[in-house]
């Protein structure tokens, strides 16, 4: 399993597609903090909302830059569709990880954050941040999934939904929103960084994103039957 | 290997592709799936190899280690042939040294030692076929499957495939090879596997009489007509060329 994921991170960086993610995630954190001083845990829940289609975008393009043949001889390498599954949902929630560390780091460099009058300490603000842009990973990659080129097939189809889930789940997330349920929780998540989080909220809004995202996978799982 | 009842289709509502399949396949025994463009030779293989499932029905006992040889093999890769090769190899558990010496073996084998260190993206079609055939063989298969392998190949490397195929089988692997250029006719000991209208009829090694192929010539109006009168009279039409 680690080679396959070794050989799908391979292509995916040296075929020069995962810069295009990377540069707009800059643009997009670079506008977020130049217009002030936030506290760190609010902003770091923010920061997770808007990187948000930046993961999945990364979760699709890692997914398309292996071409469907290949995918079919992955299957047959690692001994059957499920692995070839699981490996290509995890490779892609790897390719989020160098996003995530800039969603941490970025804010400081460019003097965005400020723990200053801050409501929440400093430490509990990096976890707290952290925690946020994890929680935003699993439907990432869902979703992502869910755009790749054996679902969605044609590039207008990808976009569609790419764009499409990542409007809705801000959206729909709103607060007052009548079916926030129906979205992965990242405006809840954003909500709550911006005091200190119990355990308990913590506990339930992970669990809210991983059974979302359990859903959507399952999805792409019943769908991939009919496009191998 | 049994194929139980096996039913296909592409999607709810979508015709059946295969129907009813039933069959079996010992470890040294060689099957040649023939039938017409179209007829589910393809959708056959890649099932039986594990990557499309049944709709219904099941593929029991299918040995570990598959090895799968696409019609076209997808050579838009950001590899050199060597580089793509070592990481199939690892993926197939491999260690560094046997990889190396497994990479080495097979591209000697396929006349591909000179093409080991050029890009993917500018291999021939043939060479690219070769690199695909190779990914297949690097640890030996319990099951090889070869979808038209010879689509491509030059001359040399289209006669090795039957002495690779005998090496499998002699090994105790099984083989399935789809052939609609009846390439397949020389090989002793098969059994035929012809797929038409989604069934298959499975024809066992020795009750088969030995197929050959005639090539004939008409005039390019009559094609159409002389190969439905040939149908009609049961014989097996493997291409029209104009």
């Amino acid at each position: 399993m680690t080679g396959l994921m070794a050989m799908r991170l391979s292509a995916y960086v040296r075929a020069q597609v995962a810069l295009a993610p990377l540069l707009v995630a800059l643009a997009i954190l670079g506008i977020f903090y130049g217009g002030g001083q936030a506290e760190p845990a609010e902003a770091y829940g923010m920061s997770a909302v808007v990187l948000f289609p930046i993961f999945a975008w990364q979760v699709k393009i890692l997914l398309d830059v292996e071409p469907d043949v290949q995918r079919h001889i992955a299957i047959t390498a690692v001994g059957s569709r499920a692995r070839e599954m699981g490996n290509g949902l995890l490779t892609g929630a790897v390719t989020t990880l160098v996003t995530v560390g800039l969603g941490m780091v970025l804010p400081w460099l460019l003097g965005g954050v400020s723990e200053l009058n801050a409501k929440v300490p400093l430490g509990p603000s990096l976890v707290l941040g952290l925690w946020a842009h994890l929680v935003a990973i699993p439907p990432a990659v869902a979703l992502g999934a869910l755009a790749s080129r054996p679902i969605s097939r044609s590039a207008g189809v990808s976009a569609l939904v790419l764009t499409g889930g990542a409007v809705l789940a801000i959206v729909l997330g709103l607060k007052g929103s009548p079916v926030p349920w129906l979205v992965p929780p990242l405006m809840a998540t954003a909500r709550a960084t911006v005091n200190q989080v119990d355990v308990s909220t913590a506990a339930l809004l992970t669990l809210w994103s991983l059974a979302w995202s359990a859903i959507a996978i399952y999805g792409y799982v019943r769908l991939r039957r009919f496009r191998p | 290997m049994h194929l139980r009842d096996l039913w296909v289709h592409y999607g709810r509502g979508a015709p059946w592709v295969l129907r009813e399949v039933h069959a079996e396949l010992q470890p040294g025994e060689v099957g040649i799936v023939a039938g017409r463009n179209g007829a589910g030779k393809s959708t056959l293989l890649s099932v039986i190899a594990g990557i499309r499932p049944a709709t219904r029905g099941t593929v029991d006992d299918r040995p570990t280690v598959v090895g799968w040889v696409p019609e076209r093999f997808a050579a838009a890769q950001p590899f050199t042939a060597r580089r793509y090769l070592l990481q199939m190899a690892a993926i197939r558990g491999l260690t560094a040294v046997a990889a190396r010496a497994a990479v080495d073996r097979w591209a000697q084998r396929l006349y591909l030692t000179p093409f080991l260190g050029t890009k993917m993206s500018q291999l021939s079609k043939g060479s690219a076929q070769k690199v695909g055939l190779a990914q297949a063989l690097l640890v030996p298969p319990g099951l090889l499957v070869l979808d038209e392998p010879w689509e491509g190949l030059d001359a040399q490397t289209r006669e090795e495939i039957p002495a690779l195929i005998a090496e499998v089988t002699a090994a105790g692997g099984m083989v399935l090879v789809s052939d609609h250029r009846g390439e397949t006719v020389k090989m002793p000991h098969t059994t035929q596997w012809l797929v038409h209208d989604g069934r298959l009829t499975v024809t066992a090694a020795g009750e088969a009489e030995r197929r050959c192929v005639i090539e004939i010539s008409v005039a390019q109006s009559q094609a159409e007509s002389t190969a439905a009168r040939l149908r009609a009279d049961g014989h097996d039409v493997l291409a029209v060329r104009l």
